[in-house]
């Protein structure tokens, strides 16, 4: 297990693209929250403050505006784009055999990818996350705390989310073994066909009164896991709360990650 | 030093056999040659050795799968694909990530880059490598672990004749160290020069093993060739002593199913004059065409000539 963690260890840190994605994750993450920190400077000056915008202020600007439950987050998705380069790559340029002629444990090589790949994609989120607080403390210290105890937790879920997309990710790429597929799909997903079901449910008269169901849609349910808006009653109630989102997101990656790891340790490298 | 041993290997691709109960050894401090038309299943074969494909049988390596090796680069070197690398990771970098694997110092790595002639290109991104650079680059990856076995799948591709000629050498010698060396080739006039002992195989099934010399010994390519001017009589007698015998022009026998000498002295016992006497050996290529015959994969049609006819 060792060798394989330094082998993926090595991998990620020599190839270029691993760096690009974690400078535009961070410099995304810090940029849009100094945007919105000082956009927010500037109303909270000119107009004055009202208690209410206090509100959720901390986890809404650190996690670039994901909190609201409204957008996916950007720097989750840009990190994301790192797991499926870690088994993209591996097929696309012909890897996966010396790479498997290099470790012949294929059990430690698949779980090594996913350890490093997940302590890579949570270093960068909370450091993003945490800078991107510290920016918008210095906007707005004269007006509000940001990092409340509720702020570090929606960092802690963020993290989470993060981590469990870039698996999902991952898992996704593995079975396909197409990165060009898994970019296309993991975007597609919860950009456009989690949309579209949404609209079907409200444009179809025999679905409408079934639009309750469409909280278990599993990118739906992996932004209850940060939103801090919205008043779930129960753990998967309508809203799902964080952890029922967790556990929806969760499940499905832990059902995509079993079928990654079956197929992977099954069939033809 | 380590015997590979390889027996009843097979695999199917949608019902379609590839490989077929194939089993073969190769010893080490030779260069066996792994030979086969295109689509024969050479590479299938050596992915099976390697664990990397699943299917039938098993591959031993001095007594262990390959799966039971720790750190396998220090016991298996292998080349499988021409360019097995991300085209932006710096060649020197992708070979680090391999030693990472293994426990191998970086020191090797360095040591290997100049071996195989790229410590000038160690820094480069590979995209820009010629096939025959990338090929270096993989058996540079091959060599990392100073491994007692190799196995290269068509490891003289894009190199060019002075490229080829260095392979020919380097592989001799690390065999000539006592490391097995498993390599496949279509150039079969640069297996003839390089390899000791031979597999054939076609359609997936074994044709021929053994020392290269006994493969082309047995070809019915290999005759005598008689020049004389007493062939009509000379003829009978030859074929009463159980020699096929052929007239290819007027005073010119080939003969086959005996021995050169036994036609010397046949001729000197009925007091026939001879005005040649020598042997026709077959070559590699042609001992491999008539063993092989009927076993390729993808057979082309002869290309017609300006009559119409088979050119």
């Amino acid at each position: 297990m060792r060798d394989a963690l330094a082998y993926e260890w090595t991998r990620i840190r020599t190839l270029r693209s691993t760096w690009w994605l974690t400078g535009l994750a961070v410099v995304v993450g810090v940029g849009i929250a100094t945007l919105f920190s000082w956009g927010i400077r500037h109303e909270f000056s000119t107009r004055g403050i009202d208690e209410t915008d206090l509100d959720e202020l901390g986890p809404v600007l650190v996690t670039q505006l994901a909190a609201t439950g409204e957008i996916p987050s950007v720097i989750c998705f840009v990190l994301a784009i790192l797991g499926i380069f870690a088994w993209g790559h591996e097929y696309r340029h012909g890897m996966i055999r010396a790479s498997l002629t290099a470790l012949n444990s294929r059990g430690a090589f698949w779980v090594a990818k996913y350890l490093v790949v997940g302590v890579w994609v949570a270093v960068v989120a909370v450091v993003t996350l945490v800078v991107s607080g510290a920016v918008g403390s210095l906007f707005l210290h004269a007006y509000a705390d940001v990092f409340t105890p509720e702020t570090w937790s929606v960092i802690g879920r963020q993290v989470l989310y993060g981590v469990l997309l870039t698996w999902l990710a991952m898992a996704f790429t593995s079975i396909t073994r197409s990165q060009a597929f898994a970019l296309v799909s993991i975007f597609l997903w919860p950009l456009l066909v989690e949309s579209l079901i949404h609209v079907f449910f409200l444009l179809v008269p025999a679905l409408r009164d079934e639009t309750d169901i469409l909280r278990f849609l599993p990118f739906d349910a992996g932004q209850r896991m940060v939103s801090v808006l919205g008043d779930p009653d129960s753990t998967f109630g309508n809203p799902l709360s964080a952890l029922g989102g967790t556990v929806v997101f969760g499940g499905l990656t832990a059902v995509l990650m079993a079928a990654s790891w079956a197929l992977f340790t099954r069939r033809d490298a | 030093m380590a015997t590979i041993s390889a027996h009843g290997l097979g695999k199917s691709y949608g019902g379609k056999p590839a490989v077929v109960d194939l089993s073969f050894e190769v010893q080490p401090g030779s260069v066996t040659g792994f030979l086969g038309p295109n689509g024969s299943g050479k590479s299938t074969t050596m992915r099976l050795m390697l664990g990397l494909d699943r299917g039938a049988g098993a591959t031993l390596f001095d007594g262990k799968p390959f799966e039971a090796l720790n750190q396998p680069m220090r016991h298996i070197g292998a080349l499988l694909e021409a360019k097995p690398y991300h085209p932006t990771r710096k060649a020197r970098n992708h070979l680090r990530m391999l030693a990472a694997a293994n426990a191998i110092p970086v020191a090797r790595v360095d040591q290997v880059l100049e071996m195989v002639g790229l410590a000038e290109v160690a820094r480069a991104k590979p995209k820009g490598f010629s096939l025959g650079m990338g090929q270096r680059l993989g058996l540079a990856a091959a060599l990392l672990g100073d491994p007692h076995t190799l196995i290269l799948d068509e490891p003289a591709n894009g190199l060019d004749p002075q490229g080829i000629q260095w392979m020919r050498v380097f592989l001799k010698a690390l065999a000539a160290e006592g490391r097995s060396v498993f390599v496949s080739s279509h150039l079969l006039s640069e297996m003839a020069l390089m390899a000791d002992h031979l597999v054939v195989i076609g359609k997936g099934q074994l044709i021929a093993t053994g020392a290269i010399a006994e493969f082309v010994s047995g070809s019915e390519q290999n005759a005598v060739l008689v020049r004389t001017p007493d062939a009509a009589a000379l003829v009978p007698v030859l074929q009463a002593a159980g020699a096929q015998v052929t007239a290819s022009e007027p005073g010119l026998l080939t003969v086959t199913g005996v021995a050169i000498e036994t036609v010397g002295d046949l001729a000197f016992e009925h007091g026939f004059r001879l005005h040649q006497l020598s042997a026709r050996v077959a070559t590699l290529e042609e001992a491999f065409l008539e063993r092989t015959a009927g076993a390729e994969e993808f057979q082309a049609r002869p290309v017609p000539g300006p009559d119409g006819g088979p050119r």
